[in-house]
């Protein structure tokens, strides 16, 4: 029992390093703050449950993307508020930001919540810098498809920025 | 709009929006939550049942030494513990399996796609296996109460009979009936997931899981079987066929 609350505390402490993955994930899933909290505990439990399956094969970021990613994913639960996205980012985060730089962080928000699920993932890993291998091994889908998916999701979210402006 | 462009909104982004940053105590708090995932539901439901089943198991063994000398309870007891030894076995195993399938740590595709195999193969085995112990239990339990009321097992009139059958089906029924529901819905969410991710892995995934139905088949008609002689053994216990337990 006492190596298993060690082994928490050491776990909670790797999380917190590398929490903003996480929380990355639940703004572009979860819409509300209490959705985005749910999700963001959610994606701690299981990656909590997962982790004793975690052999150093991957990078941790790697496999923390993977197990973030499908919890959002495979997440079908009853959301509790419908927020829009105008409404939920001038209410939190985004007060305090320049109005120009607001409006094209809501663009992009907004459009990229438009997408289904599995575009989502897409979009937010290749906007985090990771590699089309990188990529394919998270979703475990090939290079090709990746690449191929990637210019179809950027063309829909282009033409979605420029409907919304 | 260019690659750039678009990566300087991302990072723009997470520049303006501070997220709340949790300290390690909040995330071990959370860590040691309950999780409202829908795949931990069906965990908690066969663990649950095993657990059931381990008690049913422990009744039976219970009533076979209190009717020790009572041929006909005896040997309905060692019928009752013969059958549950290979099920709870089974839905141990089921639960393995459930768990690789419900692992987060695989690629997306796998996960979504042995998810899928398992719901559309093995939760109906799930559900079979879960259903039948309610009789079990019906039957450990009321021959402890049978024995504790009358010391005896009291031979049922055929109203009795009737109620308590239609109280086991009806549990058999609903369970079915609302665990069906919800996994309904979670197979259409994974499908279209899978189909968005590939247009190829669903059809893939479909003619894995009909080779899958075509060996389980096998499974299911030995658990329908169980389910059979479980209300068989019942009808034994309660109908005392020529014979009452004193």
């Amino acid at each position: 029992m006492k190596n298993r609350n060690a082994n928490k505390t050491e776990f909670s402490e790797l999380i917190e390093k590398h929490q903003a993955i996480i929380h990355k994930i639940t703004m572009v899933y979860a819409n509300g703050q209490s959705n985005r909290e749910d999700l963001f505990q959610e994606i701690c439990l299981q990656l909590w449950r997962s982790y004793p399956r975690f052999r150093n094969e991957s990078k941790f970021s790697t496999w923390m993307y993977r197990v973030a990613l499908n919890t959002a994913i495979s997440d079908i639960r009853k959301k509790k508020t419908d927020i829009h996205f105008e409404q939920l980012h001038d209410n939190d985060r985004l007060e305090t930001a320049p109005s120009d730089e607001k409006e094209q962080v809501k663009l992009l928000y907004r459009a990229i919540s438009k997408l289904n699920r599995i575009d989502k993932a897409l979009i937010l890993l290749w906007l985090e810098e990771k590699s089309y291998d990188e990529i394919a091994s998270i979703l475990g889908i090939s290079k090709t498809n990746v690449s191929v998916k990637l210019v179809r999701i950027k063309q829909k979210l282009e033409e979605m920025i420029f409907k919304i402006q | 709009m260019n690659d750039k462009k678009l990566k300087d909104m991302w990072n723009k982004a997470e520049t303006l929006m501070e997220a709340s940053a949790y300290e390690s105590s909040s995330i071990e708090q959370f860590i040691s939550g309950r999780s409202n995932d829908t795949t931990q539901k069906i965990r908690n439901m066969i663990i649950f049942d095993l657990v059931l089943k381990a008690l049913a198991l422990c009744a039976l063994a219970i009533d076979f030494v209190l009717y020790f000398g009572t041929t006909n309870v005896m040997s309905v007891t060692v019928a009752g513990v013969a059958i549950l030894i290979p099920l709870i076995f089974m839905q141990y195993k089921l639960l393995n399996r459930f768990s690789e399938a419900a692992d987060n740590g695989q690629t997306t595709r796998n996960k979504l796609a042995s998810m899928l195999t398992y719901l559309k193969t093995k939760f109906f085995t799930t559900l079979l296996s879960v259903s039948g112990t309610y009789l079990f239990v019906f039957i450990a339990g009321s021959l402890l109460y049978f024995y504790a009321a009358y010391g005896y097992v009291r031979p049922l009139d055929g109203v009795d009979f009737v109620v308590f059958l239609t109280f086991i089906i009806l549990g058999i029924v609903l369970n079915f009936v609302v665990n069906h529901g919800q996994v309904k819905y979670h197979i259409k969410h994974l499908e279209i997931c899978l189909n968005d991710l590939n247009d190829q892995n669903l059809k893939l995934v479909s003619e894995n899981i009909e080779l899958q139905r075509k060996r389980d088949r096998a499974n299911k008609l030995l658990l329908a079987l169980v389910l059979v002689l479980g209300i068989l053994l019942l009808i034994i216990v309660f109908k005392n066929i020529g014979f009452i337990a004193k």
